[in-house]
């Protein structure tokens, strides 16, 4: 157990370390000049502002001297500063991180209430008329835009019927986004469990949970979803990344302030080091996710602890 | 033995068995049945091919052209000279629509063809090779992989640009490591068998190995993951698009035209709802088609 | 092993006429047709047949634990304890189920759920039925495994299927099984996943274990040295009827139905293949006909040394000797050809 578990940290800070790579070579992979592409939109600056700026962020030094400027500065918990408005980095992603947190957790329950219970529905039916209504109603919020289900949400609950509110910033507004995110995510989160649950069913022990006479209800819970446990956490795990993903197309829809609409206006704004940072903080809560999915599973699969 | 049944009505049971080969139709066979009797396939099936219709098509029957301003007045609600409207600036909403259908394709095909080409090399060239080679292309891959689609699409836009092209390139490379994870298991497997060991023995060449052997089984998941991988390329670039980092205006492409019909969706909600049924009904058709694949050439979901 | 001594005891599970039908893609596949049978009190009756004859699915007809939505049992009654099973209600089969029939399956490692220690495995069947508190439930279960030989009982209750032998998970399944009572035991194909030298050891457990609870059992399987060692009265299944039924001794002895002797023909003996006049290996020629496809008549026709015009006709079950049945026209000549 041990070992798997330094496995998988050793995995996750591997990960996070070829992200900072990636982060400092991104912007040398800039067709052109970056610092000019930075400035573009402004008119005033002149060519001694950007060789400061270029001085300041290290682009005139040797790429390897530039890792390690980047690296010794990120450690002390320096990420930069944004090119517009002269704002810290990381203080100003940490202030957003819990809204899109908010969103992302919000949402994903939704999206396992909905989508497991769906599943286990349409796989306990399986071939049945429900079972079919419940694949047609997740194929269908698979293959709808999230953003367009957003906008027509935001149409008829908040403006027509003024049941919700939108771009406020306490929970009343969260409630759209949250839906919004969920219902599409619970769509795929229900087709991956139904599928996961009818290879279960058809599972040898299940047969003979039934022939000792045991209840529905006790063959349900603890033989098919106990052992259902490992990939539905799997799932989970995979959709929390989906999640923050859509977190990011979301919270432009409904205009809410996380990191994801800190990220958009960054990328129009050519904010390089405000971008770097996005990157950086989105890899490593990623990561910590992972890190975390796989302790889950060593603590529910009795075949990883007890070999 | 006795001969008291009539030699022609010798029963199947003993009658030489014709070779395997001619018991079970091709794959293109298999698959075309399958089709058939699979609901979902058919319909979707059919958008795709409407899709296609409508893409090639587009100039003869779209009635007005996608970027002339004025075509009708501004904002005007579907009629019968404008069954979708027209939008903010008086452009016909249906021919932008149909316009609009050519760029998803291109999105579709353009970007799926980077991720299946390069993840196809990756996969097969890390399975097959083994050793450090095999260690580092598929570390590589599980680390871009944890970076999610979306982060690495937002990266490759920041890096190049918001443009559509950049969009689909974007696209394309996030999508890469599952189709080198789907080659690598395959080819991870067919190693396994004893048939491949036997080849190898017999002296089988590298490039003989790869397509006679491992490409054939390698092709079926793919052709899933690629037709599901279109509706996820579609729907992606639909969205940075719709965030300004795509396609951008007069360009006819669905997401665009959503992002430009936010400021008016309250008064002419048209402009938004019908380039959204447009990719809602692509992205369905090719999910529908890429299930019904998955299960036409999934040898273990095939009930006997 | 001989069964003549119990042909007066009572019948405790009585299977007529059943009928099991599957719907697959190429049309209605009737897995068990009119395939009728008695199981007497603390006897061990053989179902034997190769795969695709019907056995398993006979088994599972009974205790209703067939695929919900392509299969179902379309005629019969099985008679246990003055019901019929086949008309129960959900809840009224669940009490039957491991507490008056259990059934052991061919696989002891996917049989077993992977994530349940086997303790709780085997505690469920009679808290379930007996009520018992979790103390008296695990005291029965070290009980049971102890009875079915496995050593430190107390200790194997907290660990997993996976930490066991092939054979252990076996002897774990037959305890699970026996721990209510049951008065009927279904083993299918208990041995054919396990090493031979375990095989024989399992089985000797199975005469044990029935001699010391009185239970009956059924037990399927293909392998007729098992029906030899284990049996008192067989029956023969092709394509889904019985073909044939007796008392094992005898019918080993002289059999009624081409099939069977087919059958007992095919196994490898030592002295055929190395003693002086070696010969091959007998087998049946051709293939057993697809359920969706059955040719009129006899199913075993086709295959079939022996067969005549008549065969055309379905043959009835008709005693060739005394307790012996069989479905054909042709018994007489047969049993004529081996003596000749």
């Amino acid at each position: 157990m041990a070992r798997y578990l330094l496995k998988r940290l050793l995995s996750a800070v591997v990960t996070i370390w070829v992200t900072t790579i990636a982060v400092v070579l991104l912007i040398h992979l800039v067709p052109g000049d970056p610092v000019k592409i930075m400035f573009a939109q402004s008119q005033s600056t002149t060519p001694e502002q950007l060789e400061t700026v270029r001085h300041n962020l290290g682009l005139d030094r040797p790429i390897y001297e530039q890792y390690a400027i980047y690296m010794s500065r990120v450690l002390h918990g320096d990420f930069g500063h944004t090119i517009r408005g002269d704002q810290p980095i990381l203080p100003l992603l940490l202030g957003r991180l819990p809204y899109t947190l908010a969103l992302a957790l919000s949402s994903l329950l939704v999206a396992t209430v909905i989508g497991l219970g769906l599943g286990f529905l349409a796989a306990y039916k399986r071939g049945t008329a429900l079972d079919s209504l419940c694949m047609v109603l997740a194929i269908g919020g698979v293959s709808v835009p999230v953003f367009w289900l957003g906008q027509i949400l935001i149409l008829v609950f908040a403006v027509r019927l003024s049941w919700f509110q939108v771009a406020g910033s306490d929970w009343r507004s969260l409630i759209l986004p949250a839906l919004t995110l969920g219902v599409t995510n619970a769509a795929v989160v229900a087709r991956l469990t139904r599928s996961t649950m009818i290879d279960i069913f058809n599972q040898d022990y299940i047969r003979t949970a039934w022939a000792k006479g045991l209840p529905a209800r006790t063959v349900l819970s603890r033989h098919a979803l106990r052992a259902g446990l490992v990939p539905i956490v799997t799932i989970l795990g995979l959709q929390f990344t989906y999640t923050m993903g859509g977190a990011v197309i979301v919270e432009n829809v409904f205009s809410w302030n996380g990191i994801g609409r800190l990220a958009v206006q960054a990328i129009f704004q050519r904010d390089y080091p405000l971008i770097q940072g996005f990157i950086l903080t989105f890899a490593c809560l990623v990561a910590l996710v992972s890190l975390a999915m796989d302790v889950l599973y060593a603590v529910l699969d009795p075949r990883i602890v007890h070999v | 033995m006795s001969e008291s049944f009539p030699v022609e009505e010798l029963p199947a049971a003993l009658a030489p068995l014709p070779p395997a080969a001619a018991l079970r139709p091709g794959p293109v066979r298999r698959i075309g049945s399958f089709l058939l009797r699979n609901p979902g396939g058919v319909i979707g099936a059919t958008i795709v091919l409407c899709l296609v219709l409508s893409a090639v098509l587009a100039p003869i029957i779209a009635p007005y052209d996608p970027l002339h301003m004025g075509a009708g007045r501004r904002l005007t609600p579907p009629s019968p000279a404008h069954p979708f409207g027209t939008d903010e600036f008086g452009r016909d909403l249906l021919s932008r629509v149909i316009y609009g259908s050519r760029l998803t394709l291109q999105i579709g095909l353009i970007a799926v063809s980077i991720s299946l080409g390069t993840g196809l090399l990756v996969g097969l060239v890390g399975g097959y090779s083994g050793g450090w080679v095999e260690r580092i292309l598929m570390r590589g891959t599980d680390v871009l992989f944890s970076f999610t689609d979306t982060l690495i699409a937002l990266a490759a836009v920041a890096v190049l640009g918001p443009s559509l092209t950049n969009a689909m390139i974007a696209v394309g490379i996030a999508a890469i490591p599952y189709y080198a994870r789907v080659t690598y298991g395959v080819v991870l497997v067919e190693k396994s068998k004893p048939y491949f060991d036997a080849a190898v023995a017999a002296g089988a060449g590298h490039l003989r190995i790869i397509f006679v052997h491992l490409l054939p089984n390698v092709i079926p998941p793919l052709i899933v993951v690629a037709s599901l991988g279109v509706s996820a390329a579609v729907l992606a670039a639909a969205g940075l698009s719709f965030l300004g980092l795509g396609a951008q205006p007069p360009s006819p492409e669905w997401g665009a035209m959503l992002a430009s019909g936010r400021d008016y969706f309250t008064r002419a909600s048209w402009i938004m709802t019908f380039p959204g049924l447009a990719i809602a009904l692509s992205v369905l058709g090719f999910n529908l088609l890429g299930d019904a694949l998955r299960e036409a050439l999934d040898p273990r979901q095939r009930r006997r | 092993m001989t069964g003549a001594t119990r042909s007066s005891a009572r019948p405790v599970l009585a299977v007529e006429r059943l009928r099991t039908e599957f719907s697959t893609k190429a049309g209605l596949a009737v897995a068990v047709d009119d395939v009728s049978f008695e199981l007497r009190e603390a006897e061990t009756l053989a179902i034997v047949g190769e795969s695709g004859s019907g056995k398993s699915v006979t088994a599972l007809s009974i205790l209703g634990l067939l695929p919900p939505v392509t299969a179902r049992v379309a005629g019969g009654t099985v008679r246990f304890g003055g019901r019929d099973l086949l008309s129960l209600d959900r809840s009224q089969l669940q009490d039957v189920r491991g507490a008056q029939i259990a059934m052991i399956f061919q696989d002891p490692m996917t049989s077993l759920n992977p994530v349940l220690t086997i303790g709780r495995q085997l505690t469920e069947a009679v808290v379930r039925h007996e009520h018992l508190d979790p103390r008296a439930a695990t005291a029965r279960a070290v009980e049971m495994l102890a009875r079915v030989q496995i050593p430190e009982p107390a200790w194997q209750i907290g660990r997993y299927p996976h930490q066991l032998s092939g054979g252990m998970r076996q002897r774990v399944m037959i305890a699970m099984a026996l721990s209510c009572r049951p008065k009927v035991l279904i083993a299918d194909e208990p041995t054919t996943a396990l090493d031979v030298t375990v095989q024989a050891q399992i089985l000797d457990l199975m005469s044990t274990l029935q001699e010391e609870f009185g239970t009956a059992i059924i037990l399927i399987t293909h392998d007729m040295g098992v029906v030899a060692e284990m049996s008192d009265r067989v029956i023969v299944m092709y394509a889904g009827r019985k073909v044939e039924e007796g008392d094992t001794v005898t019918l080993f002895d002289n059999p009624c139905h081409p099939y069977t002797r087919g059958l007992l023909k095919a196994r490898p003996r030592i002295t055929a293949t190395f003693g002086p006049g070696r010969s091959r290996l007998q087998e049946i020629p051709g293939v057993v006909p697809p359920l969706t496809r059955l040719p009129p008549g006899c199913r075993f026709a086709p295959r079939c040394a022996l067969r005549v015009e008549h065969c055309r006709e379905q043959p009835s079950l008709d005693e060739k000797a005394p307790g012996q049945r069989a479905e054909c026209w042709e018994s007489h000549r047969m049993q004529a050809e081996s003596t000749a």
